[in-house]
């Protein structure tokens, strides 16, 4: 009886300090972990997207390697409602080694328009939630998360239409001219088409014109509309229906009243 | 007379022994703290855990050596090693560890280290009944003869 005591002593005295041991180094080759987080940017992509990139430095000077390293980032609106994720893994980060990374998150503008059509028009703040979790030395996971928000820049910011100003085109036809006007708040330049369809009171098609827009980033425009309807039909009051076409984004459902 | 001096030396050997070996612990406990240390201005709490575990411990383990020749030892053995897995699992809270500082949270999984912990306290769980078996076994035998 007193060899296996003896035997399971030993065992258990040996592990016992192999854990303490362990525990301690994994625990003080935490502070020799640095994780650097440069400045986040946005960006649009060539097809179209817009990206939220945030350059990332690991630098692992501790004792042990780091296993399965992500990162996830969430962005959500004021109502939380999650807008984009995007997660970028490492399966290994091995100990005196530094690693780069560029976690990237796509938004699909015109998903989020399809969700809500303020981020068109309304400056607001967008939610950022950020989540890293790792192994440290490939055993004890841990994980961090933390909140920021960003301000988001509406590309069309203050859209108004004046009233429509009739010209006498012929014995016919008027000339409309319909004033526009914006601010581009976004970090993107608005290039593309605004198409103008004039409905009278009882929604017939008067008159469509379609201008050209190449929009500066924090800049504003002013524009005018131009295109022909038949005199006949005018009526005091009706609506306009307003599309935007621009690579990054498509809006089509837009309707202003005019008139009395 | 002769017993009484015998019994006399045998406890203070006994106190001498359990005094040793609680400043041996004590001193590797301050040696580990200085690499731990970091981690109490991160975790405030985490000073007092370790202290009342050490503190505890050392009590269980002076205790232990001054019962040393009787089976109350051995009682004390094995409750050193369910109050390891008691106390860790009941201070870090199941192994999920949490914190908030500002508006950064910080999760730490300790449940593998604590199952690891908890099959070791198990195993000394065990030497501890073995030893309580095998000593009333010698006893036994002992008064037989």
């Amino acid at each position: 009886m007193q060899i296996p005591i003896r035997i399971i002593g030993i065992t258990t005295t040996f592990f016992w300090i192999f854990l303490i041991a362990f525990f301690v180094s994994a625990v003080y080759s935490v502070k020799d972990l640095h994780i650097n987080f440069d400045e986040p940017q946005l960006n649009v992509t060539a097809d179209n997207k817009i990206v939220f990139s945030l350059p990332l430095t690991i630098t692992n000077n501790g004792f042990y390697s780091l296993g399965d390293f992500n990162l996830t980032t969430q962005i959500s609106d004021a109502e939380s409602f999650v807008i984009a994720s995007g997660t970028t893994f490492m399966p290994i980060i091995n100990r005196d080694e530094a690693a780069t990374v560029t976690h990237n998150v796509t938004i699909d503008f015109n998903e989020l328009l399809q969700h809500d059509m303020h981020f068109l028009f309304n400056d607001t703040e967008l939610k950022i939630c950020e989540i890293v979790g790792m192994k440290i030395a490939e055993m004890v996971p841990i994980q961090a998360s933390t909140n920021y928000s960003m301000p988001w820049g509406a590309p069309l910011y203050n859209f108004a239409l004046g009233q429509p100003q009739y010209l006498v085109a012929n014995l016919t036809h008027l000339q409309v001219n319909l004033p526009i006007s914006f601010e581009n708040h976004a970090f993107f330049n608005v290039t593309g088409n605004l198409k103008i369809q004039m409905y009278n009171n009882a929604s017939l098609l008067l008159g469509e014109g379609q201008i050209s827009m190449d929009v500066l980033q924090q800049s504003s425009y002013d524009g005018i509309v131009e295109f022909y309807v038949l005199r006949s039909e005018i009526t005091d009051n009706g609506y306009l229906e307003v599309s935007i076409l621009t690579p990054i984004f498509n809006y089509e459902d837009l309707v202003i009243s005019y008139g009395r | 007379m002769a017993d009484n001096k015998t019994k006399l030396r045998q406890i203070t050997f006994k106190a001498l022994k359990a005094t040793v070996k609680g400043i041996l612990f004590y001193a590797a406990y301050l040696l580990l703290w200085m690499f731990l240390a970091p981690l109490s201005q991160l975790i405030p709490s985490f000073q007092q855990i370790i202290e009342t575990f050490v503190i505890v411990y050392i009590i269980l383990m002076i205790v232990g050596d001054l019962t040393s020749g009787t089976i109350f030892k051995h009682f004390f053995d094995a409750s050193k090693a369910l109050f390891i897995i008691c106390y860790l699992i009941l201070s870090l809270k199941g192994g999920i560890f949490s914190l908030s500082y500002e508006n950064l949270s910080l999760i730490v999984d300790l449940r593998p280290l604590i199952a690891i912990v908890t099959l070791l306290s198990l195993l000394g769980f065990a030497k501890s009944i073995l030893q309580a078996i095998n000593f009333l076994n010698e006893k036994a035998e002992r008064l037989q003869i």
